[in-house]
């Protein structure tokens, strides 16, 4: 595997270089805040160039994101933020790609998309923000939501069992996992500047409470249940990265860290290594191509 | 009927080799300097159920697949139920026998040539070559060329192995054999042509693969949907030579997401699908108009609605390519109507979309998707491609700002300065959110009214015929073929009728609708739909009240079907 980050041109400048004039919409004590503030050092300690970097997302309150960040970036659909982005990356790879979105927006109506980006190990950082909620629709359940919320739509009490992205994504092959809290800055940080680093589909989920929309869950029963993984995690072992998630959940904490890597060719790199084989190049003469077309 | 005219049809189980045999006389015939037009049905299952191939050729030009066949080769008892009433005396008709599933009562007039297929593969032990016995048999009876047969034989089967090969020409040969046996009592023969011609033979899917070639498609995302997947096979197979990207996605809504991405990154990009795919990219579709992000989408249409026939062909997307999307969608829509259009529109819809920032539909339809044909050497330097407006780098970058002619300037990523958003979101020139009414107005008229021209800058629409006439006939996609042979067929005889051939459906030449009409007594419009949609859309647009005659049986129109119709209508 090859070390050379070509997805990274760097530049050196600080954390408020990559803010924009705009003022996050967000409300006070949403955790997006924190996962922005994360999002701005990571980029700032790699040292991304903005004119490089493409930062994409859906629809949702932390799809907002994007407006804030200094950057290419595209606002797109509801749940396509990930086949958008997978577009950029593979027909420009020298470009560092970094989509953000909610669980709604992942994980609900964008779900199908999840596993392919993660299969086919695309060259992209995708950072979930998970608050649990649909907040721009003003409180109804989401996948993530706890089984018991009581919500716009559920007014005795949900009746579906949340999903957990991470496990999901460990199934689906994603080359990169990781978890964090948005009240955690620093750990966001570091989780996605290891993530925008990685060669392949980096993943990071982080736990960002919605103050004005879900009651369960706060900032405060995030940091309760939250649980480090143990210091002699293999972060190259599948099963180990499982039975962390799995054991946290019997015990009904929260796993955060690194908790898989592997190094693995990204589709676009397979995709160069057929054109290679194919002599493939821009300047490819048309005419052989319609000679085979001669009777 | 032109002895030069002949309509070729075999009929069998799939998986006989129907369609083969079909490709071997076709390629014989393009080989000998004939034109070729080809027509096929098969079943939407992968084993079994009926398939047909027919291949139309001629030394004139060809514009359909004809009325009906002169000579139907039957290899079996279901073929020959499905056409035996279009058996007609004068049809030369071979089947499988004696030792085939059928016994025919041959109708009066129709000759018929025995030749036992079956048992004959057998004896020589592979019933995989009872198609090229048939083919051997086909090749005596009418004189398609025995040497391109056997170089396109030997062509096919070498890489398969000498024994393959032998067996193969063994069969050919003593299918040749046996029809000499046979006292010939028909007419038909098919006369290799003196003129030698520089052509390719394309399918219509094919054909829309190399006009993405030469356009200079960069990247093609696309999800497999009949009758819509040779494109991406095509495109598969060549894509990589130019360096370009290919993704399977993991359904049409990704595709055109895909798509919308690479546009964004500066490229060439484009996705192929049918009318249920179609149906999933409406949404992106309006994003595509609302973030200005150029792409192309082609629409390979098929019997609908829902899951409808999918192996049949029928004319019926269009409401939903002018119009599918919510809110208002501006876009362009195009349709072919043969090969060469697959090739030559295909260009002209990226260098629409490149230009004009926005989605543009190429409708193509399930018999030309499969339909091969011969057209002249496409050369790539003779098609003008045309490249996006991009900033020049000076001053502040205003993705959205409105300019002279609606159409702003486009920087790609990595471009120093030229950061901005693609968004779905209603936002002001700089892409900023901006949901006020004056803006939302503004914003709307700028990306309509930089469509304005488009009309201006496509060719204009093809008048086929001068003066006044008592009956004009309109027609779009690949009726326009058939419309052409019937209208060739009504003057002959003595009556009077023009055609208008529309390739850009939307936006509408008004102006050129309306002159065309001001010269013609009656218009009819026949196409292969139930609602009549392209007759709709002139009612609603222009002065004009066409008489629609649609179709939605799962064929094609035939020119005595627009004959007959345009007679009624005189008398």
């Amino acid at each position: 595997m090859s070390c050379a980050q070509t997805h990274l041109h760097k530049v050196e400048l600080e954390t408020k270089d990559y803010k924009t004039e705009a003022k996050p919409f967000w409300c006070p004590g949403c955790g997006d805040h924190g996962v922005l503030t994360g999002m701005y050092r990571a980029l700032a300690d790699i040292g991304v160039d903005p004119n490089y970097l493409v930062n994409i997302s859906g629809i949702g309150c932390s799809s907002r994101l994007p407006y804030f960040v200094r950057s290419y970036k595209m606002h797109t659909l509801h749940g396509r933020a990930g086949p958008v982005a997978t577009g950029v990356q593979l027909a420009r790879p020298d470009l560092a790609i970094l989509v953000n979105g909610g669980d709604g927006d992942g994980f609900s109506i964008g779900g199908g998309h999840m596993p392919h980006l993660a299969r086919k190990n695309i060259n992209m950082t995708y950072v979930l923000m998970d608050n649990r909620v649909y907040g721009l629709t003003k409180g109804q359940v989401s996948p993530t939501s706890q089984r018991q919320m009581k919500a716009y739509t559920t007014p005795y009490g949900g009746v579906e069992e949340p999903l957990d992205p991470v496990l999901y994504m460990l199934t689906y092959g994603a080359s990169f996992v990781a978890q964090t809290l948005a009240t955690n800055v620093k750990m966001t940080a570091q989780l996605i500047k290891e993530g925008m680093e990685h060669r392949g589909f980096s993943f990071i989920s982080v736990l960002s409470q919605c103050p004005t929309f879900n009651v369960i869950d706060d900032a405060k029963s995030f940091k309760g249940s939250a649980e480090e993984l143990q210091e002699n995690h293999d972060v190259g072992d599948i099963d180990a990265a499982m039975h962390a998630v799995n054991v946290a959940h019997k015990n009904g904490k929260i796993p955060v860290g690194l908790l898989y890597r592997q190094e693995r060719a990204t589709l676009d790199e397979r995709m160069a290594d057929l054109v290679k084989q194919a002599g493939g190049h821009p300047d490819y003469d048309l005419h052989k191509i319609i000679d085979l077309s001669r009777p | 009927m032109n002895k030069n005219d002949l309509i070729i049809r075999v009929a069998g189980e799939g998986g006989e080799g129907i369609i083969s045999t079909g490709d071997f006389i076709t390629q014989a015939c393009a080989r000998a300097g004939l034109e070729v037009y080809t027509f096929k049905t098969f079943p939407a299952e992968i084993k079994g159920g009926y398939a047909m191939y027919q291949t139309r050729a001629s030394a004139a030009p060809l514009f359909n697949q004809g009325d009906t066949f002169d000579i139907l080769c039957a290899f079996n008892g279901e073929a020959y139920d499905l056409n035996r009433s279009r058996l007609r005396p004068g049809t030369a008709f071979v089947y499988d026998g004696p030792g085939g599933d059928f016994e025919p009562d041959v109708p009066e007039g129709v000759h018929a040539y025995a030749i036992p297929m079956t048992q004959t593969a057998r004896q020589l032990g592979s019933i995989k070559a009872k198609n090229m016995v048939a083919l051997g048999a086909l090749s005596q009876l009418f004189s398609i060329p025995e040497q391109p047969l056997r170089e396109i034989i030997a062509a096919k089967f070498t890489k398969k192995g000498t024994t393959v090969l032998e067996s193969n020409l063994n069969a050919f040969t003593r299918g040749r054999e046996l029809a000499a046996a046979l006292p010939k009592t028909d007419p038909w023969k098919m006369e290799a042509s003196a003129q030698k011609r520089d052509v390719v033979v394309l399918s219509g899917n094919d054909a829309i693969g190399l006009g993405a070639l030469i356009a200079g498609l960069d990247f093609f995302a696309a999800y497999p949907i009949t009758p819509a997947t040779e494109i991406a096979r095509y495109v598969a197979r060549h894509l990589p030579k130019r360096g370009g990207t290919l993704i399977q996605a993991e359904d049409e809504i990704a595709s055109l997401a895909q798509v919308l991405g690479a546009s964004f990154a500066g490229k060439k990009a484009m996705t192929a699908t049918s009318g249920p795919g179609l149906a999933l990219m409406g949404e992106m579709l309006g994003m595509s108009f609302m973030s200005e992000t150029p792409c192309v989408v082609v629409d390979v249409q098929r019997g609908g609605p829902s899951t409808g026939l999918p192996t049949k062909h029928e004319q019926s997307d269009l409401f939903m390519a002018i119009h599918g999307s919510h809110g208002d969608c501006g876009r362009i829509v195009l349709s072919v109507e043969g090969v060469s259009d697959c090739i030559a529109l295909t260009v002209e819809a990226f260098n629409l979309a490149e230009k004009y920032q926005c989605p543009v539909l190429l409708l193509s339809d399930g018999s030309l998707a499969f339909s091969t044909q011969t057209v002249p050497y496409p050369e790539p330097a003779d098609y003008p491609i045309v490249a996006r407006k991009s900033w020049d780098g000076k001053g502040d970058y205003q993705r959205y700002v409105i300019t002279d002619d609606y159409i702003s300037p486009m920087a790609a990523p990595g471009t120093p300065g030229g950061m901005h958003i693609a968004t779905g979101l209603e936002h002001d020139q700089n892409g900023e959110p901006n949901y006020t009414g004056a803006n939302h107005e503004a914003m709307q008229a700028k990306r309509f009214r930089k469509l304005d021209t488009v009309v201006n800058d496509v060719a204009p629409v093809e008048v086929d015929g001068e003066g006044n006439a008592d009956i004009g006939i309109i027609a779009w996609g690949s009726t326009i073929g058939v419309v052409r042979e019937a209208i060739a067929r009504l003057r002959a005889d003595g009556h009077s009728v023009k055609g208008f051939y529309p390739k850009l459906l939307w936006p509408m030449p008004v102006e050129q609708y309306e002159a065309f009409a001001a010269t013609c007594g009656k218009i009819m419009l026949p196409e292969v739909n139930y609602l009549g949609q392209l007759a709709h859309f002139i009612r609603a647009e222009t002065s004009l009240r066409p008489v629609s005659y649609t179709i939605c049986g799962g064929l094609p129109f035939t020119p005595a079907m627009i004959v007959g119709k345009t007679k009624e209508m005189l008398s």
